[in-house]
């Protein structure tokens, strides 16, 4: 090698010295607790049997035909899958939030008039390594665990625990901090972390980036998604149906959150939504850091699907969210989407309490804001009555006009969910069905065989706490308030999981 | 990207003064200073035909702007490869590498700067949620020993 070339080279190590430091994507665990957090929580379960939704996961749910009440439509056959964290405790150690366990695939397999289900631990290389081990190895983003193995990317403590979509012919689980981990549809066996952009021009650009848990499919089946890093950087996704990337790009938002769960697309553009979050580096642990300030506006980014840069920006009144149903625009630019709109970013650390088994009677909940962002630059916003929580809207009309949004509310419940809505968001009418107080009522999902709105069905799972039993509910979206045509029973309770999708057959 | 590149002119501007310095300051003193060598012995390398390209530190301050007090390079072998730093003064130093896999001269890395080329600390340090600091990575060398051997496996 010529001298010039040499030093060239190692100039280069010099400006790359700062790279692993990039490794960060998640920021230092907390100093080991001298509560114990699995004591704390077992005592606060035997009191309130409420908790048991985030109670550790022993094992794999063997495949299991679901005792039903009320008639399977016959138009409703696939397979519905769920993700969510279970592995919470290993040993004398629980986990401090909710968001570290170890990701579970729950597949309701709908065929014939008959429901199996099967409930299986993603076997990521985290998850494998610590079952070996039969302790954890690695600290969390939020619990420190003495003696840990060092976590040099975020991939290596990739729980794969937050949703799950079908790519190609496979099912990616989704976890915001790293790689989609690629999923076997029928076996649901671990196949590996997905290394987008491989064999192309994007080589190993794109390895490791984070791949947030709400990619948007619009209905061409383009896949568009979005990846946060701690410095602000985002990193923007549009893939084709089977995962290959058609483009990618990187914008400086200067966000300082650390937490950036959801966007939205429209048909011709992106929305980044930046909370008005900020981290407080004096506290210890990734969650626990993040903290709300009314003086920060949620910054709305418009970004050119095409070229991936940002093309507008809309100021809008301080705000957290983590869940939005949809956006559309209209011919003039004018552009239309809903939030589950927080006054504060008390859910967050509310989902830290609840491992510790506190319940906070008096919780802040979101309620379903449409905020309309016109063409002159102004904003105008509408809150919704009820609160309102894991809202979607049918998958034919991602990005474009909606007639209806669908979501879950709580009447009483301070936990969790006790009612699933639908909201005509033309007319403001409203179809509930509450459940009642004795039901945890999680994310339930359109299927829509015809792709028309308001036809088809909703379907979700629900914990029944008293029998300690968890149900899958079928309702026809179009008479929710008349309550579940079918339900079907498993003989226990599943743990409280985030996202999922219906995977037509 | 552009920036990067900025940062690399300058790198190689400071750079170039730095290796011409410290060759300058190491004939000066070698009559007045011990000295000794460093085996830096790099462990699990993998058989890309390629070059290990590494750097040694004398201070958290040099070591934070990347401004290396000697700078080496080897062809790679599978397996466990030896960088050696002759003639080093007593005191104490970090040394970083990166194996340039495909080749290209550079330490390629994903879009948010994370390599994704083999790269490494002296001491065996690791990022564990954040960055390889200097003292993570800080050995001694002293009258007492010659060659101060450390040892480290690639990261990959």
């Amino acid at each position: 090698m010529q001298r010039r070339q040499f030093l060239k080279s190692m100039a280069i190590v010099g400006a790359s010295s700062v790279l692993p430091a990039s490794a960060t994507l998640l920021t230092a665990p907390v100093v080991p607790a001298m509560v114990n957090v699995k004591q704390l929580f077992n005592d606060a379960l035997a009191v309130h049997p409420e908790l048991i939704g985030f109670a550790n996961v022993e094992r794999n749910f063997e495949p299991q035909t679901l005792s039903l009440e009320g008639r399977i439509p016959a138009d409703l056959h696939g397979v519905f899958y769920r993700n969510g964290p279970a592995k919470h405790e290993r040993g004398a150690i629980r986990y401090q939030h909710a968001f570290e366990g170890d990701g579970m695939l729950q597949r309701f397999e709908i065929k014939n008039q008959n429901i199996v289900h099967r409930g299986q631990f993603i076997n990521t290389p985290k998850f494998s390594q610590e079952q070996q081990a039969q302790q954890f190895v690695y600290s969390g983003p939020e619990t420190k665990i003495a003696h840990a193995l060092p976590v040099v990317t975020p991939d290596t403590v990739n729980t794969a625990n937050t949703n799950i979509i079908a790519v190609g012919d496979d099912l990616w689980a989704l976890w915001e901090a790293g790689s989609p981990t690629k999923i076997d549809r029928d076996s649901m066996q671990f196949q590996q972390q997905v290394h987008l952009g491989a064999e192309s021009k994007y080589a190993n650009t794109l390895q490791g980036l984070p791949f947030s848990a709400h990619p948007k499919v619009d209905p061409s089946g383009d896949i568009w998604n979005f990846g946060l890093h701690p410095s602000g950087n985002i990193v923007l996704y549009h893939l084709a149906a089977n995962g290959n990337v058609k483009n990618a790009g990187v914008i400086n938002t200067q966000y300082r959150g650390a937490m950036l769960h959801d966007f939205l697309i429209t048909d011709k553009h992106l929305l980044i939504i930046l909370p008005s979050l900020f981290t407080d580096k004096s506290i210890d642990g990734h969650f626990e850091q993040i903290k709300y300030n009314t003086d920060i506006p949620m910054r709305v980014l418009v970004i050119s699907k095409q070229s991936l840069t940002v093309i507008k920006h809309y100021e809008l009144p301080a705000g957290f969210v983590f869940h939005y149903g949809n956006a559309w625009e209209e011919i003039n630019g004018t552009i239309h989407f809903d939030a589950s709109l927080y006054p504060d970013v008390n859910v967050l650390h509310k989902l830290s309490n609840v491992m510790q088994g506190k319940i906070e009677q008096a919780s802040t909940k979101a309620k379903t804001a449409l905020i309309t962002l016109h063409t002159e630059g102004h904003y105008s916003m509408q809150i919704m009555p009820g609160t309102s929580e894991f809202p979607r809207v049918c998958d034919h009309v991602v990005g474009l006009k909606n007639h209806y949004l669908y979501h879950l509310s709580a009447k009483t419940n301070s936990l969790w969910s006790d009612t699933l809505s639908s909201l005509n968001t033309d007319t403001g009418a409203e179809q509930h069905y509450h459940f009642g107080e004795d039901y945890l009522v999680e994310e339930h999902i359109s299927v829509c065989p015809k792709a028309i709105e308001n036809t088809g069905y909703l379907i979700g799972t629900a914990l029944h706490v008293p029998t300690k039993r968890t149900c899958l509910n079928i309702f026809a979206v179009n008479d929710l308030s008349s309550g579940p045509i079918a339900r079907a029973w498993l003989p226990y309770h599943l743990p409280l999981g985030f996202h999922g999708n219906f995977m037509p057959s | 990207m552009s920036i990067n590149s900025q940062k690399i002119n300058v790198n190689s501007n400071k750079l170039t003064q730095v290796i011409l310095t410290s060759i300058l300051c190491s004939s000066l003193f070698t009559s007045s200073v011990f000295a000794a060598d460093i085996s830096f012995e790099i462990e699990g390398v993998n058989a890309q035909p390629s070059k290990i390209y590494a750097q040694l530190f004398n201070s958290q301050d040099s070591y934070s702007k990347g401004e290396a007090f000697s700078a080496t390079y080897l062809q790679a072998k599978q397996g466990i490869n030896k960088v050696i730093f002759t003639n080093i003064p007593v005191g104490q130093y970090a040394i970083r590498f990166f194996q340039d896999e495909n080749n290209n001269g550079t330490l390629d890395t994903n879009l948010f700067g994370m390599p994704s080329e083999g790269y490494g600390f002296s001491n065996n340090a690791k990022p564990n949620y954040g960055p390889v600091g200097y003292q993570d990575a800080a050995f001694t060398v002293t009258e007492q020993q010659d060659p101060v051997i450390n040892q480290t496996h690639i990261i990959y």
